[in-house]
């Protein structure tokens, strides 16, 4: 591990039984998560892109050990965040905060916005009493609600304005990292933009790192620096915003850039559109998770499953088509 | 494109309200409606949400729900207004002459019922067609929207389909009776990028085999361009622009829609910082005085906090609800 990364995902896998039968055995595992490595440096923007149960919350909630993961290391500034005691992990857990999707889910409908961001200086025992109100006061003026509605109760915002408490709540133990799943999916997209500045805001105004779980490319797009794609629990491909975007190596990445319908009736992109459903992660396809919508699949896709190569510089893909030993092959 | 005559249109929807009845007072959720649709033409009614864009599509089905009722205005379909219509005439017109297909198509489909005979319904009822002939044309949907196993889809019923499967099946459902109008309520908004590809290729593909005209809701700018020919953008229940898509992307011209085309993210260019549009969605129980808009708008003066602008033409088939365009008021545009 690097000086500059914060955390070290290594070979993480979250398996969840399927039980049936009588006796309710277990007959089988969803591999949710299925050896996903990746790295996120100091103060990066890494984004999770993929489409829905592909993996990409259960990761972001294994990193946090909201769920135990079944195998893998998460290394946070080089302690293993998956083998940690529980006291050990409540102090390691001020420094990672999560962002949830639906932040009216995710807030407490009987407290008011004062109670709900001061909960987590309490619990942690931050601050006397004045000075926690007092933060509180702070935190709300930093996302940009105003002050005088801290007794208000979360049903009395709008959208919007829930966000910014979550993210609110998310700062107010000044954590070192965010994981944000999908924070602007349910967002108008007038109050989206509102969203991602602030978020921009804070990250410059706290030094922090975020890890952005999203399905939308675009947005993705704007705010990531780096950025992995995830397909039936793996990781297909990992690269550069810049590269990603302008020269997509995994034939999954090129057909998901493809099918995304840019606001611009002019442009008229040549589109890939795939065949067929996701597999179930229940009954992944043998080889290649994507092979059997792939458009440039051949013969060894079906059978091994392709290991993350690295292609150039922080560029990463799981594909044969990369691998030179397959490449001489089918050539 | 000059603006549709009555020859040329098939659907004219004017002045249409529809107002809430609540204990708390009457919400105009849809306030003074106009605009048309043409034959064989896809438009796009595009807003956030609480902008009326559903309750429009609802109000042109007859299907207002709740305490909502149509309280003024006229839905011409090629001439007969469907306001008027009783209950009785109004289910002879749904889902043969006008169908629609909703966001998330397990709510919409009957979980009971095999796709087979959810289709063959509306043929049997609308088209009188026999049991065997009504199968017959079903099949023939099923291999339309694309499911290469028709037959065996028709005896599956909704749940063994996948999202994107269900709304194919929700589409050969929507078309079997060959209508005239298909209102499309965010239909892939619930679904992958990839399936959504799929789905607004089968819909592009289904409008030019049956010539069908499609009003596409949705408050997504991307499918918007992809799709529509011409854009109606909706705000606190009223039409505040429309214009031909190419237009309206290329030049913007109320503030409103100027600002939501620069707050999105777009795949084909980088912005250093989003524009973002200040403030919130009015409710439409609470809107401000004037033009509802003028609380959030970058190019608001004094006249757009008292008066309500009125929905003016401004050349090529374009209208705008906006005191910049109107000289009288001290526009400059």
């Amino acid at each position: 591990m690097s000086e500059k990364d914060l955390l070290e995902v290594k070979e993480l896998c979250k398996y969840f039984p399927v039980r049936g039968g009588l006796f309710k055995r277990v007959v089988g595992h969803v591999r949710a998560v299925d050896q996903v490595s990746f790295t996120v440096r100091k103060g990066e923007t890494f984004g999770l892109v993929g489409e829905s149960g592909c993996g990409k919350s259960t990761t972001g909630r294994t990193l946090l050990r909201l769920l135990k993961p079944t195998e893998g290391r998460v290394l946070f500034e080089g302690e293993d965040v998956a083998r940690l005691s529980r006291m050990r992990l409540r102090k390691l857990r001020r420094d990672m905060q999560m962002v949830f999707q639906d932040p009216y889910a995710s807030l407490n409908p009987t407290m008011t916005v004062g109670q709900l961001l001061e909960e987590p200086m309490k619990i942690h025992g931050m601050y006397g009493n004045r000075e926690r109100k007092r933060m509180v006061e702070e935190l709300m003026d930093t996302v940009g609600l105003d002050t005088g509605y801290a007794q208000r109760y979360p049903h009395e915002f709008s959208g919007g304005q829930r966000q910014r408490i979550g993210i609110a709540r998310a700062l107010a133990l000044r954590p070192k990292l965010i994981i944000a799943d999908e924070p602007v999916s349910a967002l108008d997209v007038s109050i989206q933009s509102q969203v991602l500045n602030l978020m921009e805001d804070l990250q410059a105004q706290f030094s922090l790192t975020y890890i952005f779980i999203s399905h939308d490319l675009s947005v993705v797009k704007h705010i990531a620096e780096r950025i992995g794609v995830m397909y039936l629990g793996r990781m297909a491909e990992i690269a550069p915003k810049k590269k990603l975007y302008t020269c997509p190596a995994h034939p999954y990445t090129e057909a998901l850039l493809s099918a995304v319908p840019v606001p611009n009736p002019s442009l008229k992109r040549e589109r890939i559109v795939l065949q067929g459903d996701t597999p179930s992660p229940a009954n992944p396809p043998q080889g290649c998770p994507f092979h059997i919508r792939c458009p440039k699949v051949f013969d060894r896709c079906r059978g091994e499953r392709p290991e993350l190569l690295q292609i150039g510089e922080d560029h990463y893909v799981a594909c044969h088509l990369y691998d030179k030993e397959s490449r001489s092959k089918v050539v | 494109m000059n603006r549709l005559t009555e020859m040329t249109a098939l659907l004219h929807i004017r002045n249409l309200k529809t107002y809430f009845f609540g204990d708390d007072g009457t919400v105009p959720a849809v306030d003074g409606i106009d605009f048309s649709i043409g034959k064989g033409e896809t438009l796009a009614l595009v807003g956030e949400s609480g902008c009326g864009k559903s309750l429009t599509s609802l109000s042109v089905m007859g299907l207002v729900p709740g305490t909502g009722r149509i309280v003024e205005g006229e839905v011409l379909l090629e001439g007969e207004n469907l306001v008027e219509k009783t209950e009785e005439e109004l289910s002879r017109i749904r889902g043969n002459e006008i169908s629609m297909i909703f966001q998330e198509p397990m709510t919409s489909l009957n979980p009971v019922l095999t796709v087979g005979e959810q289709i063959m319904e509306g043929l049997l009822l609308h088209q009188r067609l026999s049991r065997q002939a009504a199968r017959e044309r079903a099949v023939q949907m099923l291999k339309l929207v694309g499911f290469p196993r028709a037959e065996a889809i028709m005896d599956e019923y909704p749940h063994q389909l996948s999202g994107g499967m269900r709304q194919r099946a929700m589409i050969a459902m929507a078309v079997a009776c060959n209508p005239r109008l298909l209102i499309a309520d965010e239909p892939t908004t619930a679904l992958d990028v990839t399936i959504q590809a799929q789905i607004l290729d089968l819909m592009r593909d289904v409008k030019e085999k049956l010539s069908t005209s499609i009003l596409l809701i949705t408050h997504d700018l991307g499918v918007v361009a992809e799709m529509a020919e011409r854009v109606v953008v909706m705000y606190a229940g009223k039409v505040v622009e429309e214009a031909e898509v190419q237009d309206l992307f290329d030049q913007p011209a109320h503030p409103y829609t100027e600002g939501l085309i620069r707050s999105v993210p777009s795949l084909d260019e980088e912005k250093e910082r989003l524009y973002s549009i200040e403030g919130n969605v009015p409710s439409p129980d609470r809107l401000p005085k004037g033009c509802p808009f003028a609380p959030r708008c970058s190019e608001a003066w004094e006249k757009c906090l008292q008066k309500e602008p009125e929905l003016m033409e401004i050349g090529h088939g374009r209208r705008v609800r906006c005191f910049l365009y109107d000289p009288e008021e001290g526009g400059s545009r």
